[in-house]
């Protein structure tokens, strides 16, 4: 990892936003993050070219297969995550106006919902459809395939067709999760668990080929079931974030493992200022870029000026380009129902 | 969660989400199991594919449970009960490759996807096509052949296995696909 990804990491060691204070969407990252952008869109156009491909040949090879018809609308739902990164990146370019004074960063978390949802989907699908082959007790008939004059059984085949689907997500999922934490994008995030989920389901599929193949038939669902848990672990996880955001909740990492370290970092610079008595911020994540308002007590007997408070919101903005819209609220006291210290 | 102290990272540092050292992470256990079950196979746990219930080995040496439903000219049966056709003289080919006897049922086939479901027979004959109906108890064999039906369209006749029945599947595919020349 270089050195400049390690600095725009989280814990608020990133650059300043940039000059213009009217910056928004891709305006609002500094030259780095941008470049991060401009690599997670490109990754996302291969990954919904892979889906797309894998897709098609599914629904042409699906025929009355029921197996088939089960892998292509689960690989159909991770055409989601990507197509929603790409519309809300799309439209985090506007800048703010009057019906949308806050700009349009917002998107980007109803693309995380959008694409927690797929999630939670894929896995709700896979357990179902793997529990009903257990309780039916439909034992998967795999037989012969003639290629070229040799027999193989078609369980050979169908692993090398299943080595070769999960490879594209096991990379392309790698590559999207070191994106995630430098750009603050948790549809990235969700996405890369997206491609965790395919892949390791494609990875139980062999598991149960395998088990097939030494006549435990129920080895194919079980195998399913134990990676839909996993895979309906990573969606809650995901929704309850994405909600989380899109009501407002505390600001917190791309991760959502915890409340973002900046909201305590910008409190400590406002309370640095010489005619700052106290300082509490309220941070939301508005989807890369965070909206906050910094409630502020004047120290003892001092007046504030309206040039105060606009140098207070430029030297937070400073701190980290993630601080984007400020409010600075200069209070007597700081208002116990609206701003609470972390 | 909320009332957690805000926790800063040293520099440099990274937050959870990569799973360094020596656990296991969860998701490497798929792999690890399909490594183990790939060198369980490959040292002689036997052929792959195995059957679920043996019937293969049960009938090697053994009987052959083989049902059939009247279909000429793949099946007949003769007023004394006796059977004959095409697939009849393949059937009992393959038993002899297996040194195994056949136990004959004759009925029709739903009868015989019942007997099937209920785990009394093997096999079952008479120009089935790919598309049985019965898919669920009947698991066809690939097509050994073709021929084409009244209405001019072409049926791609198999034979059917009990599912999941691998091991029997493979073998009587093998037998019928070096029949047919192909192998």
């Amino acid at each position: 990892m270089n050195r400049t990804e390690e600095e725009t990491g989280q814990g608020g060691r990133g650059e300043p936003a940039p000059e213009t204070a009217e910056a928004s969407g891709h305006d609002a990252l500094p030259e780095e993050q941008r470049r991060i952008l401009r690599r997670a869109i490109r990754l996302e156009w291969i990954s919904l070219a892979c889906t797309a491909v894998a897709v098609t040949l599914e629904i042409a090879m699906a025929g009355q297969s029921q197996a088939m018809k089960a892998a292509w609308i689960e690989d159909a739902l991770a055409l989601l995550p990507p197509l929603a990164f790409l519309v809300a990146v799309r439209r985090i370019r506007r800048r703010p106006h009057a019906e949308f004074p806050y700009g349009h960063h917002r998107s980007i978390g109803v693309a995380h919902l959008v694409a927690s949802v797929a999630l939670l989907a894929m896995g709700t699908f896979l357990l179902i459809d793997s529990a009903i082959t257990l309780i039916k007790v439909e034992r998967p008939p795999v037989g012969l395939t003639i290629v070229a004059g040799h027999a193989i059984w078609s369980g050979w085949l169908m692993i090398a067709v299943l080595i070769l689907a999960l490879t594209p997500p096991l990379i392309l999922g790698r590559m999207k999760k070191k994106l995630t934490e430098p750009l603050h994008d948790k549809v990235l995030y969700a996405d890369a668990d997206m491609n965790t989920a395919d892949w390791s389901s494609s990875t139980a599929s062999i598991v149960g080929v395998l088990g097939i193949g030494i006549g435990l038939w129920w080895f194919d669902s079980a195998a399913a079931i134990l990676i839909s848990f996993s895979i309906l672990h990573d969606g809650g996880k995901n929704l309850r974030g994405a909600l989380r955001g899109l009501t407002d909740g505390r600001a917190r990492t791309y991760d959502d493992a915890e409340p973002h370290p900046l909201i305590g970092q910008i409190e400590e610079r406002a309370r640095d200022e010489d005619w700052v008595g106290d300082a509490v911020a309220r941070v939301r994540d508005e989807g890369h870029v965070f909206h906050v308002e910094m409630f502020v007590v004047p120290g003892d007997g001092r007046a504030v000026t309206g040039a105060q408070c606009e140098d207070l919101r430029a030297a937070l903005r400073d701190v980290d380009w993630k601080i984007h819209d400020v409010v600075i609220a200069p209070v007597a006291e700081i208002p116990s129902t609206q701003a609470f210290r972390g | 969660m909320s009332d957690r102290p805000i926790r800063r990272l040293p520099r440099g540092g990274r937050a959870r989400g990569r799973s360094s050292g020596t656990g296991i992470p969860r998701r490497a256990l798929p792999a690890l199991l399909a490594t183990g079950l790939l060198a369980g196979a490959a040292t002689g746990c036997g052929a792959i594919p195995r059957d679920a219930q043996g019937p293969l080995a049960r009938a090697s040496g053994g009987t052959l449970r083989v049902g059939l439903t009247e279909n000429p000219p793949w099946t007949e049966v003769a007023a004394d009960g006796g059977v004959s056709g095409s697939e009849v003289d393949l059937v009992t080919g393959y038993a002899e490759s297996i040194d195994a006897k056949i136990a004959w049922t004759i009925g029709s086939e739903g009868e015989l996807a019942r007997a099937m479901r209920d785990g009394k027979l093997d096999v079952v004959i008479g120009g089935l096509t790919r598309d049985t109906p019965y898919s669920t108890e009947i698991a066809p064999t690939r097509p050994y052949t073709e021929a084409t039906a009244d209405d001019g369209s072409t049926l791609k006749i198999a034979m059917g296995v009990r599912p999941g029945e691998n091991a029997l599947m493979v073998s009587l595919e093998r037998y019928l696909a070096e029949q047919e020349g192909e192998l």
